[in-house]
């Protein structure tokens, strides 16, 4: 439209209301090419993402996940894997249970009492263990996988490897710690 | 033929009414809004009082800005200059007034239910069908008085003002009907007939196009009166008001879907809703061309007068919000922006100075012509409320943008191996508290600034002189030929033609987004069905519903790699088949709740709704210690089993005749494990045991889950050896 050298600027029409007039100017040329533009740009993406295969959302979302699963299978090959005997030496390290008291504190301590004595969540300080033998490995498939149906959540995505070793050390370190409040025992008992 | 001079009144009373109006719930639109901003900075002062909790009181807050404050300003502007721009008095004195009385009675009900928690959980169609209807009825109040007005008008053609009032009319009309279409079960509760992503795609269709045509083109249209009249210029391009103004209104009603990007509705329909808003910005910017460049020859008047700065910041104001629109609606921006501070940051640009400016400059404009004074009381406090304003809205506008990027960023913080940086969501929530507090100074400062305005107003009407109303002249309407017109200049002088025309513009949009999902549900496979939620789960969801859950948390796992790591598997179609209403949420203050049900005792629930800092010291949640208190209605259970098996629940007989029975049952189980684990006695009939039970239940009621509750197959068979 205002390509056309014959528009004038400035025209004042024969409109009057209330007093207001109106100018009959051209459409600023940027403005009208802004608005090409974006009907060009719907244009091409809507057939971009209709027909011309482009990815959809989910399609976008099963990639991203694929690469995060082969990433840690890759991480996990990588990782030595500590035997039983190593990972029982964690509840002696003192760096490490110090290491687990931070993040029980902050995440565990809500059901599980500040101490370990319980609460919502079963008392971690005595012989017996719902899930498990009070072993590390099994604190620590219990910290990771959860157990669902009880109403403890699965950490494994929250923490960091180390942090669930670290969790786990600061856990069996708690049995026999006798502390005040201590809620009943529940499970089996797996001895000391 | 001769013409015949007539003469007329204009009637100013009803626009002194609703200017009056305008402030005084303006006033109390802000003040409620800077209650819910402290309220997020520092939780106790939600007061552990159910009516004043931040749950309540924040869909009170937006109600109030839109329809009692923008809502009130629009009537006083399209009334004041729809009559001089129609040269006629209005077309009925009654309708006028029964308009302003019944507007402030729906208003003084809004203010009434909503804390009192009678809400229909939807976000700016809260209110309840009662309420709904006389909604109705003032609207076609309204519509009457004004396409009276225009067919008793002395001007043969319609203004580009009048153009963007009849849009606002006809479509507010129909976005307000199709929304709020709902079975009513009680005097003050109703479930929408639309449900889960139908439900969400309707609601969004309304909300955004509430945005558009209440306080868009209503503005667009005071804009193009009062910029021209304040600064005594013309109009810099007819052409382009014409082709601005079509392609807004076509193109506006098919942006709803922006606010539903990731999530279960179909893919086609969130590309259309993307697409439709980003074609919307050069439309958008034709109306701030149009006003901004009204002003060449008359630039210095922004120097000097205030009134004239009032209505160039609004424009400036509109411009910015219209480019940030289309901008969070591209796909990947919205991934951050979705559920975050950024966009209640986008949503005060507009409302604030957009729609607040506006009205402010028009009541400056206003006031001393209606009430007899030349000119406002103080030319320097009307500076100080622009430029202490000002502050305040960039304080608001950055402290939340800030905020939202900031929290977005922190959600989407993933090492390659998926773990994520921030597992905690409080975390992320206790980063951006000190940009509540930023946030709640700058609503101190926009609201300082509306009180020096009141001031201001105040000792302006005190110094007018009374006006007796003045006799108006002009010649009767006769139609001239037109037909050596442009074909759009023929149209201006066809009321009726013009308004159809409109309406075909947004109808054919909203047919084409809303038609193929109303019947998404049947489509679905019989094995990705779920199962109806239990008597007590959906009166749990009710209490859900009524205290505002859906205000901070979603129920909606966007199709999204940081969601799906966070909350778990993106949520479905599916999953929310049967909620009336969907509550998938628009903000994240807390974290999505699509897959709570399981992950934490009902016992931690029940801690956590009565105390949340004894489940997470750092959580920033309102405490709910009323629901441990107060009474669940199981016997309202039967009708509304009733109402929702016409709506489509697969109910049997038995279920809805028995439904209290069957909730109450339920509660027995719950509460006896609560108490079993160490709550108190006795919570069975309670509230919290049915939201508890509503809460268990999200994310579970998959038909082939193995998690399937006993509950879902009352009533229990006989079997040998008793119950089933």
């Amino acid at each position: 439209m205002s390509d056309n050298p014959n528009d004038k600027y400035d025209v004042v029409l024969d409109h009057e209301y209330d007093g207001i007039q109106e100018l009959n100017n051209p459409l600023p040329m940027w403005w009208l090419w802004t608005f090409f533009g974006t009907i060009i740009f719907a244009f091409i993406y809507w057939i971009h993402y209709s027909v011309g295969g482009g990815m959809s959302l989910d399609g976008h979302l099963q990639a991203q996940l694929q690469q995060i699963e082969e990433q840690k299978q890759l991480e996990a090959k990588n990782q030595p894997q500590k035997n039983e005997a190593d990972l029982e030496t964690l509840p002696k390290n003192a760096a490490v249970v110090a290491q687990g008291n931070k993040v029980f504190q902050m995440n565990c301590a809500n059901c599980h009492g500040d101490k370990g004595q319980g609460g919502i969540g079963p008392n971690l300080t005595d012989n017996y263990w719902i899930h498990g033998d009070g072993k590390m490995t099994s604190v620590m498939a219990t910290i990771k996988d959860g157990v669902l149906e009880k109403g403890m959540p699965s950490w494994g995505p929250i923490f960091k490897p180390e942090e669930i070793e670290a969790l786990a050390a600061f856990v069996v370190n708690l049995r026999g710690s006798n502390p005040a409040n201590a809620k009943a025992p529940q499970g089996e008992d797996k001895g000391s | 033929m001769e013409r015949k001079l007539e003469k007329f009144f204009y009637d100013d009373n009803i626009v002194k009414m609703f200017i009056m109006a305008t402030l005084f719930w303006g006033g109390a639109a802000f003040l409620v809004g800077l209650i819910i901003a402290l309220q997020l900075a520092y939780w106790p002062l939600n007061l552990n009082l159910d009516f004043l909790t931040f749950s309540r009181l924040r869909p009170l807050h937006t109600n109030a800005a839109i329809f009692a404050f923008a809502g009130n300003a629009i009537f006083a502007g399209i009334y004041h200059s729809s009559q001089r721009l129609l040269k006629t008095r209005l077309f009925s004195d009654f309708l006028t007034k029964l308009h302003f009385w019944g507007w402030q009675t729906i208003i003084l009900a809004a203010l009434i239910t909503l804390p009192l928690g009678f809400t229909q959980g939807k976000e700016y169609a809260e209110l309840e069908w009662p309420i709904d209807l006389m909604i109705t009825i003032i609207w076609v109040v309204f519509a009457v008085n004004f396409f009276g007005t225009i067919a008793r008008r002395r001007e043969q053609h319609l203004y580009v003002a009048i153009w963007f009032y009849i849009a606002t009319i006809v479509t507010v009309a129909m976005l307000h009907v199709v929304n709020s279409i709902e079975i009513p079960v009680s005097f003050l509760q109703s479930y929408p007939v639309y449900a889960g992503v139908q439900d969400a795609l309707v609601q969004w269709w309304y909300g955004h196009n509430a945005v558009a045509f209440f306080l868009t083109t209503p503005f667009l249209g005071l804009m193009y009166y009062y910029i021209p009249k304040a600064v005594n210029r013309p109009i810099y391009s007819y052409r382009l008001s014409i082709v601005h103004f079509w392609a807004l209104v076509f193109i506006y009603i098919w942006a709803g879907p922006h606010h539903l990007l990731y999530t279960a509705l179909p893919e086609w329909s969130q590309t259309l809703g993307m697409i439709f808003s980003v074609m919307l910005w050069a439309p958008s910017w034709g109306g701030m061309i149009n006003g901004l460049l009204t002003l060449r020859g008359a630039w210095h008047l922004l120097r000097t007068e205030p009134i004239v700065q009032f209505l160039i910041a609004a424009v400036t104001f509109y411009g910015m919000a219209t480019f940030e629109g289309p901008l969070l609606s591209i796909k990947s921006v919205s991934a951050l922006g979705h559920y975050t501070d950024w966009i209640i940051g986008h949503v005060h640009g507009g409302a604030l100075g957009w729609n607040g400016f506006l009205a402010f400059g028009m009541i400056y404009y206003l006031v001393p012509r209606l009430w007899g004074a030349d000119g406002m009381y103080s030319k320097k406090l009307m500076s100080y409320h622009l430029w202490i304003a000002l502050t305040g809205i960039l304080l608001y506008y950055i402290s939340m943008v800030s905020a939202g990027i900031t929290q977005g960023l922190m959600w989407r913080a993933i090492s390659p191996t998926g773990q994520m940086t921030y597992p905690d969501f409080v975390q992320t929530v206790n980063a951006i508290r000190p940009l509540y507090w930023v946030r709640v100074f700058g609503g101190l400062l926009f609201i300082t600034g509306y009180f020096i305005g009141i001031y201001n107003i105040w000792k302006t009407i005190a110094m007018g002189k009374k006006v007796s109303p003045v006799e108006q002249q002009a010649y009767a309407l006769t139609f001239k030929d037109d037909s050596n017109e442009n074909a759009h200049r023929k149209l201006e002088g066809l009321g009726t033609v013009f308004t159809v025309l409109v309406l075909v513009s947004v109808i054919v949009g909203s047919v084409i987004e809303i038609l193929p999902t109303l019947s998404i549900h049947k489509h679905l496979p019989q094995d990705e069905q779920i199962l109806p939620y239990t008597a007590l789960e959906q009166l749990g969801r009710d209490v859900y519903v009524t205290e505002g859950c859906y205000v901070c948390h979603s129920q909606m796992i966007r199709t999204y790699t940081p969601d799906v790591i966070r909350f778990g598997p993106s949520s479905t179609i599916a999953e929310s088949m049967y909620d009336h209403p969907f509550q998938w949420g628009s903000k994240r203050t807390g974290p999505d709740l699509a897959r709570v049900g399981g992950k934490y005792p009902d016992l931690w629930h029940y801690r956590h709704m009565v105390d949340p800092r004894s489940m997470n010291n750092q959580s920033i949640m309102p405490a709910y210690g009323w629901l441990e208190t107060k009474k669940a209605d199981f016997y309202s259970l039967r009708k509304k089993l009733s109402v929702l098996r016409t709506l489509g629940v697969p109910y049997t007989d038995e279920q809805v005749s028995q439904a209290d029975i069957w909730a109450e049952k339920q509660a027995e189980e719950v509460a006896a494990q609560l108490e079993k684990d160490g709550a108190p006695a006795g919570l069975k009939d309670k509230k919290i045991v049915a939201l508890i039970a509503y809460l268990q239940c999200l994310g579970k009621k998959a038909k082939t889950g193995t998690d399937t509750s006993k509950w879902n197959n009352f009533p229990f068979k006989k079997v040998a050896g008793g119950e089933q």
